[in-house]
């Protein structure tokens, strides 16, 4: 390099802000919500962060809506602003809100919220105990939820391999730490927070290693630009394998499919109740946004290559989902597996590669969401001294203590396993027809094989609620405040109405069904 | 569409309500708001909620009126209006449309259902006077009723069966009434299950229009079944009849219907009297574009009418318990309507005259009933009546008119349904023709029966029987009742208004007179009249109160034919056999499997559990051998 | 192999890809040393090391800060932070490296293997195209300025978005590590404040007695007034009444033992 260099201006990068508006909102009401744990008294900051996060998160909706029928790229084309985005990044932020409701709770333990008073706090020490007098709390949980809101808005929604990177890791640093913060059983929790933060790391890592696959590959980062690139390429290339595997690897990783599947069920079991209903539903809603965005915008001249490798994980998935599940003890862990079990379902969608496949995944995260924040706050409720009563012999006979909870779970159980004129079945009918569409039929036997099977695992909570005898010294189910009420009251009328009148929301899916390249 | 499905199919697109017809989802949602309040609302409506529960109806009813008259102003073809509600689409192409439908054939339904279910109401604020769960009642009843508006509102089968399903639930709850008695719990239990057979079929006969035709409303159903096989209208017939067999406690389906006299006597006159049990007649008449296109089905209709005419006379002529008696009747009369229903475009509306008529006078005879237990402490065996009349005035003349008027005495009402069906009859097979002349001779003999045993001869009273006149609550209904039963033949005589009025919904075809009208008169007065001179030489006598031991005809029509017997070894029987030879299929081979299947489920679950072991380093290896799958599988994809 | 190597031959010199197998070979070295050491400060080390030579191969690449900024921040500071930090904690303290679950070093050791040996398959028979900086360094004139460009240019929003990941962090090690005082500290006037009112002995305990036959904590010592002082023995002791008795000297013995008889030794004062 040698003689002088000629200066050249760099352009002033473009950044349309109405367009990205839902994620500014988030990520400034989040930068706020450290100030205000920074400068606002103790006793104070619950009640300003509480009217911050519902505040920023309504605004981020209505800035969504105002969105609506927007099709562009936007942030030097770092970010698609579509239909598939729009409604991913929609149903994230009701989930979140839904799942704020939970974070909020606060009257379910005599001792406070969900969280332990102070992380750094020896588990069991005197300190914990003279906090937990104290009625401290660790409000540093706003910001965190606001960040990993934030990181969700924008993963599903990056048009670029390397701000997918990034927002991947913006929305799973702050879950690994608010994984670690259960109240109870805080060794549990702390070891599900270290397993959640290595096996994340490490699938990251795959992530990124299928990025410079297809970077070596294509020269960009830009969905757009991998796709031109192998229009362009007749040949094969072995660097656009390893990219699509890889990359995969990381994904999956995040939607919780099988083999990647095995911290699911720890950290949902030692993960305090409200983050793992936040975790189960809008980690899976944005982690399918992004699938969906890269194998159908980046890799959609491969579909044949990866078809198939979709097709065998969604076939594991959902049968090493159901039957696990079957032997399960604890309602968490059940619930854990039930969620990986979904996630093969929901690959059917995937799996489709058509604008139904694209309508009926975004239909079943919708569905599928509201009812499991439900079902976990369902779970929340049932408590003995000790905490959340997790164990199955401890919900026998809950039907003749707690009709209305009880009932309220059985409806969400039905949703999960697929109940006509509950949201779970509209969604699988969706998904199966839609991979049926996709010539997926061998795939959807299974799917229907496995149907049935996990019916038998839900049917058998439901008949131990109602029909076996309340074992002594029960749990009892807590009398939650307005927060959780209205969070249980949401989940039912959603799974109820998506049951009933699929139609509004099947037809918005089907609109937005279009991804923009 | 061609000339030949021309003859089958009435093309009448109905309009889009609007205007007055806006209205008609108010007649359901007033009884089913009712029925809401009332059980819901728990204790705190006890103290109005029976008024709320007579109010409900009788509001449905003037919304009835005011459609009635508003439809009147139309002309006729313009006179049927559908009204959306909104799309139920289940998924995919699998699309119901949430539709009621106003025409003539629903609105002559609906004035009847609001219009006795209004005056059984009312009867059942006296009658159930003393039940402490008297809120509970009327909350069912409304109920019914709201049910019962949906299956004659529906525009589309699946509806239809909602209502159907619907008035069925209903019906199970208020036959089990009483079910600190034994009996009444089994009757309900077996009123369910006989109903499931029907209903099964008719589930049965909707997925097979879906099937067919892509869709269930009629509309579709009617411009579809031109061009349908024979076969396929015969099946779907079939599968109607059935259904409607199993709700009209139709031959071979009949034998719920008698233990259904467990229930409180204001549901035996309004549900099983007088509407639900009309239901399989409705919807025989409503698919009459299916029979007509399915001559066996149609043909094999007929026949269950015949058979179920006679054998539910005979059954009412033996019975000693009054309320089975009608019951038996009911089936009898309802068997008329089937044989009408049957004989095609010929007798479609004499049905729906008949199916009035009797309304009217069914509903006043259980009433008529009703009032006699509560005069006699829920005494029902009428050989422990008698010589009522005295105590009973205005029980005595509503019921002896009604008695008139289901004999098929003139001027009554009956009298003209009757005799139109047995023309009609006559017109189209002798041997129907013949079966219904002998039934309206046995009826004649049943009714006179009963009313000789209930109401004159001598007391038979026991020490604690003090027989009174009932409240006017009570007897204000049967008297309006009895009015209409007196002057329900206006309808038909002399101006045949009911057949022009139905004419666009249920088709008309004058059939051929043989016999001048006089003669017509003659031969069925006549037949009735020999029937009941039969019963006055029989029962004016002494009616001992020990049944005697009887013929051998009587005993097998006590024990009802049979008909429980015939269904036990028809059904039950070979039921029996396969569930045996099936369960030991069931535990060599079937349960083997499963259990095998299962014993593989449980040992991949606990197989797979111990891979779960709790260490990230072992995930951590999982999934990097996760990735090696999936590195080589697209790679030897690519290969 | 060979292919591979082509590949490299086809684009870079001779002088780069010599320091390509050199820097190669030893950052690969490095990260296997980071794995396997049992100390964890070596692995600090070795990692150190992976990330030097990785600078070398930035910067024979072309990219020249990258290079810098990688020894400067990464070998520089972070990795001489987690030193400290490693110090602090203790530098002996090693893992355990018994691996206790069945088969998991031969399975990880295989699916490893087959997982590079693929890998390497695959991309020895890949042909890459434009490879080096030359091309993206000449459209803003150096390299640094194309890096420049891309960071708040092209993927401005990532670059934003990144501080969020880095306040993360730092709201993530203040709640797993910092501990907020409940109560003020309390200063010496208080201690002693607290230690007066609270009535019990307020200065330190006596110590046991010593005598010319005892000196154990078992016995006690005696009061000006010759009572025993019962605590001057450990609690524990007390509680479990193990308290030796010590009785005054009879006249006799005394004598005894001012005349140097020594029949006395070896009996207890009891």
């Amino acid at each position: 390099m040698n003689g002088l260099i000629a200066l050249v201006p760099i352009p002033t990068p473009n950044m349309d802000l109405g367009q990205i508006a839902p994620l500014e909102i988030v990520f400034g009401a989040a930068l706020i919500s450290v100030l205000v744990e920074a400068f606002v008294r103790r006793e104070g900051r619950r009640r300003v962060q509480l009217v911050l996060v519902f505040a920023s998160l309504i605004a981020a909706v209505a800035a969504l809506v105002g969105l609506a029928g927007t099709r562009t790229l936007t942030a030097q084309a770092s970010v698609a602003v579509d239909g598939p985005a729009l409604f991913m990044q929609g149903t994230v932020l009701l989930l979140a809100i839904v799942g704020a409701l939970l974070i909020a709770e606060r009257s379910i333990d005599p001792a406070g919220d969900a969280f332990a008073p102070r992380a750094s706090a020896l588990p069991g020490g005197r300190e914990e105990r003279e906090l937990t007098a104290a009625g401290w709390s660790q409000t540093e949980v706003w910001p965190l939820f606001l960040f990993c809101v934030g990181g969700m808005l924008l993963f599903p929604a990056s048009n670029d391999l390397l701000t997918m990177f990034v927002a991947l890791e913006v929305l799973s640093l702050p879950l690994y730490l608010l994984a670690g913060l259960a109240r109870r059983r805080r060794l549990l929790s702390q070891e599900a927070s270290l397993k959640y933060f290595l096996l994340g790391a490490f699938s990251s890592a795959f992530f990124l290693f299928g990025t410079a696959m297809l970077y070596g590959f294509a020269g960009t980062f830009s969905l757009g630009g991998i796709a031109d690139a192998l229009s362009g390429n007749a040949g094969d290339n072995g660097l656009v394998m390893l990219g699509v595997a890889l990359l995969a690897v990381g994904l999956l990783f995040k939607v919780a499919a099988v083999p990647f599947h095995q911290w699911t069920p720890d950290v949902y079991q030692g993960a305090p109740t409200p983050i793992t209903a936040f975790m189960a539903t809008c980690v899976k809603v944005a982690a399918f946004g992004a699938l969906l965005r890269v194998m159908y915008v980046a890799l959609g001249g491969v579909r044949w290559d990866w078809q198939p490798m979709l097709w065998i994980i969604a076939i594991i998935t959902m049968l090493v989902g159901v039957i696990v599940a079957i032997a399960q003890t604890d309602i968490k862990r059940m619930l854990a597996y039930s969620s990986i079990a979904h996630a093969g379902f929901i690959l059917l969608g995937v799996i489709a590669v058509s604008e139904a496949g694209i309508a009926s995944t975004m239909f079943y995260l919708a569905a599928y969401g509201f009812a499991t924040l439900g079902a976990f706050a369902v779970v929340s409720l049932v408590r003995d001294s000790s905490g959340e009563a997790t164990h199955l012999s401890q919900w026998a006979g809950l039907g003749k203590r707690s009709p209305v909870v009880a009932g309220i779970f059985t409806l969400f159980l039905l949703a999960f396993a697929g109940i006509p004129l509950t949201s779970g079945f509209t969604s699988k009918f969706a998904v199966f027809s839609a991979a049926i569409a996709g010539g997926a039929t061998p795939v959807v036997i299974v799917a229907v094989f496995a149907s049935v099977i996990s019916a038998f695992f839900y049917a058998r909570i439901i008949v131990l609620m109602f029909f076996a005898e309340p074992a002594e010294e029960g749990p009892r189910v807590v009398l939650p405040s307005a927060f959780t009420a209205l969070a249980l009251a949401i989940g039912v009328a959603v799974t109820v109405l998506l049951g009933v009148l699929p139609q509004p929301l099947l037809n918005l899916a089907q609109q937005a069904g279009i991804f923009l390249r | 569409m061609n000339i030949g499905t021309a003859v089958f199919a009435q093309e009448t697109v109905l309009a889009p309500a609007n205007g007055t017809f806006s209205l008609i989802w108010l007649l359901i949602a007033l009884p089913a708001l009712g029925a809401a309040i009332l059980l819901l609302g728990g204790r705190r409506t006890n103290a109005w909620g029976h008024l709320l529960g007579v109010l409900m109806p009788v509001a449905s009813f003037v919304v009835a009126a005011f459609l009635f008259a508003a439809m009147l102003g139309q002309p006729a073809e313009e006179r049927g209006a559908v009204q959306h509600l909104y799309d139920w689409q289940i998924v995919g192409a699998f699309k119901v449309p949430f539709s009621l439908q106003l025409d003539q054939l629903s609105m002559v339904f609906v004035l009847l259902i609001t219009f006795v279910g209004s005056l059984i109401h009312i009867y059942a604020i006296g009658y159930m006077a003393h039940d402490p769960a008297r809120r509970k009642f009327f909350g069912y009843l409304n109920l019914f009723v709201a049910a019962m508006l949906l299956l004659v509102l529906a525009d589309n089968y699946l509806l239809l069966y909602v209502g159907w399903e619907g008035v069925g639930l209903a019906s199970f709850l208020l036959i089990g009434w009483y079910q600190y008695k034994d009996s009444a719990a089994v009757a309900a239990k077996k009123a369910f299950i006989i109903n499931r057979v029907g209903d099964f079929g008719l589930s049965l006969a909707i997925m097979f229009m879906f099937a067919v035709f892509g869709g269930v409303t009629f509309e579709t159903v009617n411009a579809g079944i031109g061009s349908a096989s024979e076969g396929t209208a015969t099946w779907i017939g079939l599968l109607l009849l059935l259904a409607a067999c199993g709700k009209s406690a139709q031959f071979p389906l009949q034998a719920w219907l008698f233990d259904a006299m467990e229930g409180p006597t204001p549901v035996s006159a309004l549900i099983h009297a007088a509407t639900m049990v009309t239901a399989g007649v409705y919807l025989i008449v409503r698919s009459n574009a299916i029979f007509d296109a399915a001559p066996t089905a149609r043909l094999l209709v007929l026949i269950v009418g015949c058979i179920s005419l006679i054998w539910g006379a005979i059954i009412g002529c033996a019975k000693d318990d009054l309320k089975k008696a009608l019951a038996g009747s009911t089936m009898s009369q309802i068997g008329y309507m089937v044989v009408a229903a049957g004989l095609g475009p010929v007798g479609y509306v004499f049905a729906i005259f008949h199916l009035l008529t009797h309304g009217f006078f069914k509903a006043g005879l259980f009433l008529g009933a009703g009032s006699v237990m509560h005069a006699n402490n829920d005494k029902i065996n009428m050989r422990h009546l008698g010589a009522l009349r005295t105590v009973m005035m205005i029980t005595f003349v509503t019921f002896g008119i009604c008695t008139l008027a289901i004999m098929g005495i003139p001027p009554f009402a009956g009298f003209f349904s009757k005799d139109d069906i047995i023309k009609a009859a006559f017109s189209q097979s002798p041997v129907a023709g013949v079966v219904t002349l002998i039934g309206a001779g046995i009826t004649g003999f049943y009714m006179t029966r009963i009313f000789l045993m209930t109401f004159l001869g001598k007391a038979r009273w026991e020490d604690d029987q003090h027989p009174h006149e009932s409240p006017a609550v009570m007897w204000i209904p049967m008297v309006v009742l009895a009015i209409g039963a007196t002057i329900g033949g206006v309808l038909m005589w002399p101006s045949h208004w009911l057949e022009t009025w139905l004419e666009p919904a249920v088709p008309y075809q004058e059939h051929a007179q043989t016999l001048p009208e006089w003669l017509w008169i003659i031969i069925t007065v006549g037949t009735a009249l020999i029937g009941i001179l039969w019963a006055v030489a029989l029962y004016r006598r002494e009616v001992p109160v020990t049944p005697p031991a009887g013929s051998l005809l009587t005993r097998a029509a006590r024990e009802e034919l049979y008909g429980n017997e015939i269904n036990e070894t028809l059904t039950m029987l070979p039921g029996q056999v396969l569930t045996r030879s099936s369960v030991f299929f069931d535990n060599r081979v079937v349960d083997g499997f499963v259990n095998g299947m299962a014993a593989v489920v449980w040992g991949v679950s606990g197989a797979l559990r111990t891979v779960q072991n709790g260490f990230a380093r072992s995930y951590a290896l999982t999934m990097l051998g996760g990735a090696v799958l999936l590195v080589a599988l697209l790679v030897l994809v690519r290969l | 192999m060979t292919g591979l190597a082509t590949v490299m031959l086809s684009v870079i010199d001779t002088g780069e890809q010599i320091t390509f197998w050199i820097c190669g070979s030893l950052a690969l070295i490095g990260a296997l040393g980071m794995v396997l050491s049992r100390k964890a400060v070596h692995s600090a080390l070795w990692i150190a090391m992976t990330m030097i030579n990785l600078a070398c191969l930035y910067m024979a690449q072309g990219a020249l800060f990258l290079g810098m900024v990688q020894i400067i921040v990464y070998t520089g500071a972070v990795m001489m932070l987690f030193l400290f930090v490693l110090m602090l904690v203790g530098v002996d303290s090693s893992d355990s490296v018994v691996e206790t679950i069945r088969g998991q070093r031969l399975a990880a050791g295989l699916a490893g293997l087959a997982f590079a040996l693929m890998l390497i398959a695959v991309i020895s028979r890949v042909t890459l195209g434009d490879v080096g900086t030359q091309g993206a360094d000449a459209v803003y004139g150096g390299n640094l300025q194309g890096l420049a460009a891309l960071i708040f240019g092209k993927y401005l929003l990532a670059f934003e978005v990144t501080s969020a990941l880095l306040i993360t962090a730092a709201i993530g090690a203040m709640i797993l590590a910092h501990r907020e005082r409940i109560e003020p500290k309390k200063e010496q006037k208080d201690l002693s404040k607290e230690r007066f009112l609270s009535g019990e002995h307020p200065g330190s305990l006596p110590p046991p007695g010593v005598y010319a036959r005892h000196n154990a904590v078992d016995t006690p010592a005696l009061l000006p007034d010759g009572t025993l002082a019962e605590n001057s023995v450990p609690a524990s002791l007390r509680a479990r009444g193990a308290i030796r008795t010590v009785d005054r000297a009879l006249g006799d013995e005394v004598q005894q033992l001012a005349a140097g008889d020594g029949s006395l030794e070896g009996e207890d004062l009891r």
